[in-house]
C-alpha cells in the first residue's frame, strides 16, 4: 500500500462522519496513523481493548468511531469484540493490520497471521481487504454497515519488509 | 461499609446522570437498586467501563459522567488510567469500590491492600479521594460538584454475602435507551 493510498482513506472515512480514531500504532497502518496524527485527530492508547472500550463510549454518544490495531492486537481483542462490540451490537469499524500475510514475514506473525481470516470469520465480524483497486468501494461499504448497526472490518495486507 | 450501601449513598447525591457500571456484582447492584434509562450496565468485556466511561465522557463535556468501578476490573485495565490523564477529561467521575477481592468470582484476593490505587490516580492527574465511612462518603460528594478535573473515588468496603438478582434486560436494549438518554438535555 502507498503512502497516499492510505492518507486517502483516513480523508475519506473522515468526510464521510468517521469522527474518531482510536487505536495502538501498527506499522502497517503507519501512514493512515502519522496523518492523523499530524492532523489532531488520533488517540492513542495503551491497549487495543482500551481502544475499543473508548471508541464505544463515543459510539453510544451517537459519535462514529474507527479502531486501527495490528492483527497482533485483534488477537487481544476478541472477548471485547465477542462480549462488548458484538453482543450490544455497537458499530464500529475495524482497522486491522496483517502481519504475517507474507510466508517470510518475521516469526513471531506467522501463526497469527495464518489464521486471521478463519478468525475473523469464526467470530462473525463482516470483513474486506482493501487494496489500491478496491479500497473506496470498501469504505463504502464498512460505511453503510455502521449505518446499519453493524461493526465490521478493513484489513490492510503487510506486502512489504521493514 | 458494604458496596451496595455505599452505592446506594452515591445514587442519593447523584439523581438521574449517567452510570457506566462494570461487569459482575457492580452491575447487578446497581441494577437492584436503581434501574433507570442512563445506566449502561457493562454486562460483559472485564476491565472496560473506565474506557467506556472515558469515550462518553469526552463526547459529553456538559454532563458529568460517573463510572462504577471494582478494584479487580480497574487492575485488569490500569492503561485506561493513562489515557484519561493524558486527555484530562473534567467530567468524568471514577468511582472504585474496593474490596480488596474479585468478589464476583468467589472472593479471591487482589493486590489493592498492599498496592495503593489512589497512587496511580495522583500520578495520572485525578483529584483522588479515599474513603473509609459514610459520612466522608456524603461530604465527599459535596467538594467534587466544585472541581474542575476527572475524580477518582477509592471507596475502601468490606466484603459481603448479599447478592443481587442478574441484570434481566438485553444487551441492544440497555444500549439504545441508554444513547437515548444521552441525548437528554438533564
Amino acid at each position: 500500500m502507498t503512502n497516499s493510498f492510505q492518507i486517502k482513506i483516513f480523508d475519506y472515512l473522515q468526510k464521510h462522519n468517521i469522527q474518531n480514531f482510536i487505536g495502538v500504532p501498527d506499522s502497517t497502518l503507519k501512514e493512515f496513523i502519522s496523518y492523523g496524527l499530524k492532523n489532531k485527530k488520533i488517540i492513542v492508547t495503551t491497549r487495543e481493548e482500551e481502544a475499543i472500550g473508548i471508541a464505544t463510549g463515543m459510539c453510544l454518544s451517537g459519535s462514529d468511531s474507527l479502531v486501527f490495531m495490528q492483527n497482533a492486537g485483534f488477537a487481544n481483542s476478541l472477548s471485547t469484540i465477542t462480549s462488548l462490540v458484538k453482543l450490544y451490537k455497537i458499530p464500529m469499524i475495524f482497522l486491522i493490520g496483517w502481519r504475517g500475510y507474507l510466508k517470510d514475514d518475521a516469526p513471531e506473525h506467522l501463526q497469527i497471521g495464518k489464521i486471521q481470516p478463519e478468525l475473523i470469520k469464526i467470530i462473525e465480524l463482516p470483513s474486506k481487504t482493501l487494496s489500491e483497486n478496491n479500497w473506496k468501494k470498501n469504505c463504502d461499504w464498512a460505511i453503510k454497515k455502521i449505518k446499519n448497526n453493524s461493526p465490521c472490518a478493513l484489513i490492510v495486507k503487510r506486502e512489504f519488509h521493514d | 461499609m458494604i458496596r451496595k450501601e455505599a452505592m446506594k449513598i452515591i445514587l442519593d447525591q447523584i439523581a438521574l446522570s449517567p452510570i457506566i457500571s462494570a461487569n459482575g456484582f457492580m452491575s447487578r447492584d446497581l441494577f437492584e437498586l436503581k434501574e433507570k434509562i442512563s445506566n449502561f450496565y457493562m454486562i460483559g468485556s472485564m476491565g472496560l467501563a473506565s474506557s467506556i466511561g472515558l469515550g462518553v465522557a469526552l463526547k459529553n463535556p456538559r454532563k458529568k459522567i460517573y463510572v462504577f468501578d471494582g478494584d479487580g476490573n480497574i487492575l485488569m485495565n490500569l492503561g485506561s488510567l493513562v489515557t484519561t490523564g493524558y486527555l484530562c477529561p473534567k467530567n468524568l467521575i471514577h468511582i472504585i469500590f474496593d474490596n480488596n477481592s474479585h468478589e464476583s468470582t468467589g472472593g479471591q484476593p487482589t493486590a489493592s491492600n498492599e498496592i495503593e490505587l489512589s497512587k496511580f490516580g495522583q500520578v495520572c492527574n485525578y483529584k483522588v479521594f479515599t474513603i473509609t465511612d459514610k459520612t466522608s462518603l456524603k461530604n465527599c460528594f459535596k467538594k467534587i460538584k466544585k472541581i474542575n478535573q476527572s475524580v477518582m473515588i477509592v471507596i475502601k468496603i468490606s466484603k459481603s454475602d448479599v447478592r443481587s438478582h442478574r441484570v434481566s434486560l438485553k444487551p441492544e436494549f440497555i444500549k439504545k435507551r441508554f444513547m437515548n438518554s444521552l441525548k437528554l438535555k438533564k
